[in-house]
């Protein structure tokens, strides 16, 4: 079938929302076409691209794309294909290169994607075909940085990066405020896991705290367990501060708050997280205190958020340096990828800390993914009935603080998923920039 | 690495608990297979190849006993909702090379090709690749130091791995 926008407008109510967002494959297409054409897409970190000539690839919703840094030290992100016959430029993951080669007819772009050369220019003499016309270029995307992330759009009409941003830059900014040197670098390689579920579950679980009791309760079971058959004086194990939070109460939860913004974004926390407790290496701690003075080292320190969702496709956990990156591929197959980040002038302690996180937590071979990506391709599954068209999201409904610039709740609201679909509805209706 | 001839006696023992082990992961049984670890072993299986550090580079796993004991727990929980799926997988190894042999304790590294169909959720998935096995003499068997897993895929897009390889 095919919607009318009546009809797309009307699959998302204030406190439900319809099935077919999730199973149907034209909603994908849709959305791939509305949401993620028309918002800022995470592309990748400055420092996965330090020297000239450097490149990384990924497909920005189903286009595929390169971001590169050029011979002037400027950053593109360009549509990876020949401006001849389409054929992809580069299809490795990351790579350095001098200038863009392609593998079939030897077409030549610089770096920035202008057209340099193409061999045997005779045949096209007095044929029309001009090398300059900037068509047969490689196409640029609208791009932006912000504070080393790099985004763009296919957009024209896109706000800028930091009003698309608004509050939600804060954790960005935290992130970054918590190295010594203000700066984060991609570090400790990345995880690409497959799931079998539509991107919005993956996104909509970030600020779920009305899961993690339930979902991680046999992984703190199992740690909590095994722990106490530890004798008292045993050394302290990072293991022991990152797996048990995770099966905090509700009350927990519901006191870290939930905050909403325009766009989609949301995160929990603030004043805590179940980050809060980590225990910081005394040697990190000088390097902050030397970078930043008593009062402006405990300000960044104690800001505490646990997930921050960019929306549609970036995750951040500031506390943690951590990021989880969505490439939506089919209705119902997702591909997340999780990156750590080092702190610059931070101990080595630190990034160990993170990718200790990233590994315990969000692996492939994980004690927790796993568990939430069972909640999710059951969704998946179960949502192939019809035996109800509506998923609620009453929770707290009416009774979140909506401010200036921002939705403030409890910490077990539904706020972020409502949230989402303000967004979902605007950006597919057309009523977005 | 040089690799050392030794005698057959002493490869069939290696032989042996590599068979052993690879049998409780079969089914999977990790209250036997843990106990085929040393105190101060490690299970590893790095997320690029070659990759020298467990600690500085992500991994899909690193183990030491402490997380080793949590996820035997964790796999007979009744809340473990990914664990709920019948779980089998067969292996097969082979090439087995005798590498840094220390004639006096008889300790050494050995490593080995291994094919491994893992049945989990309706669903057969193969991995292969390469083990490395630190092992040190315990009487007239051995018991493992360190396990090194290199999945010939292992910077793909991998679904979740729901066992130890």
């Amino acid at each position: 079938m095919s919607y009318t926008e009546q009809q797309i407008a009307e699959m998302v109510q204030p406190t439900k929302v319809h099935r077919n967002v999730y199973t149907d494959p034209e909603i994908f297409d849709l959305e791939m076409e509305r949401i993620w054409a028309r918002t800022w897409i995470y592309i990748a970190h400055e420092s996965q691209v330090p020297e000239k000539g450097n490149y990384f690839t990924l497909n920005y919703g189903k286009v595929p794309v390169v971001m590169v840094r050029d011979n002037d030290d400027r950053i593109h992100v360009l549509h990876n294909r020949c401006g001849h016959k389409g054929v992809k430029l580069v299809d490795k993951p990351c790579g350095r290169i001098p200038a863009f080669r392609c593998c079939y007819h030897g077409w030549r772009f610089r770096l920035d994607g202008k057209l340099l050369g193409v061999p045997h220019m005779v045949g096209y003499e007095g044929t029309g075909f001009d090398k300059d016309d900037p068509q047969y270029s490689m196409q640029k995307l609208r791009s932006e940085s912000y504070r080393g992330f790099v985004f763009a759009t296919m957009n024209p009409n896109a706000p800028d990066l930091k009003t698309w941003m608004g509050g939600a830059a804060d954790v960005m900014d935290n992130l970054c405020d918590r190295a010594p040197e203000g700066e984060v670098e991609a570090a400790g390689g990345v995880l690409r896991y497959e799931h079998e579920c539509n991107w919005k579950m993956f996104i909509e679980n970030l600020n779920d705290t009305m899961h993690p009791m339930i979902v991680h309760r046999a992984v703190v079971d199992s740690a909590l367990d095994y722990i106490k058959t530890l004798p008292e004086d045993s050394p302290r194990r990072d293991e022991a501060e990152i797996i048990p939070p995770f099966g905090a109460s509700y009350e927990v939860f519901e006191e870290t708050g939930i905050t909403g913004f325009r766009y989609g974004h949301h995160y929990d926390g603030g004043k805590s997280s179940i980050h809060s407790d980590y225990t910081l290496d005394p040697e990190y701690k000088s390097a902050m205190l030397k970078a930043y003075g008593e009062e402006r080292m405990r300000e960044i320190l104690s800001f505490n958020t646990h997930n921050t969702l960019y929306y549609p496709s970036l995750t951040i956990k500031s506390a943690v340096q951590n990021i989880r990156v969505v490439r939506p591929i089919a209705h119902n197959k997702t591909i997340i990828e999780t990156w750590s980040f080092r702190l610059k002038g931070a101990p080595d302690s630190m990034l160990k800390r993170t990718l200790l996180y990233s590994r315990l937590i969000n692996s492939n071979g994980s004690m927790v993914g796993p568990d939430d990506l069972t909640a999710y391709f059951r969704a998946q599954e179960g949502l192939e009935s019809a035996a109800t068209d509506w998923i609620e999201m009453h929770r707290n409904y009416g009774q979140d603080e909506v401010l200036a610039d921002r939705v403030v709740g409890k910490g077990t609201s539904d706020l972020d998923v409502r949230t989402q679909y303000a967004a979902w509805r605007e950006f597919m209706t057309g009523e977005a920039a | 690495m040089t690799t050392v001839v030794t005698s057959n006696e002493a490869i069939r023992a290696i032989e042996q608990l590599l068979y052993r082990e690879a049998s409780y992961l079969d089914r999977p049984d990790l209250d036997r297979w843990i106990e085929l670890y040393t105190d101060d072993g490690t299970y590893w299986m790095p997320a690029v190849p070659d990759q020298e550090d467990p600690h500085m580079h992500i991994s899909l796993f690193y183990d030491d006993r402490v997380l080793m004991e949590v996820r035997r727990r964790n796999l007979k929980h009744p809340a473990a909702a990914s664990k709920e799926y019948t779980i089998r997988a067969s292996h097969i190894i082979s090439n087995i090379q005798v590498r840094d042999l220390d004639e006096a304790t008889g300790n050494c590294t050995v490593t080995s090709n291994f094919h491994c169909f893992l049945y989990y959720r309706d669903k057969q998935t193969p991995y292969a690749g390469t083990y490395t096995h630190e092992l040190v003499r315990d009487g007239d068997s051995y018991r493992i130091k360190s396990k090194r897993v290199d999945l010939i895929n292992c910077d793909a897009a991998l679904n979740t791995i729901i066992i130890y390889i």
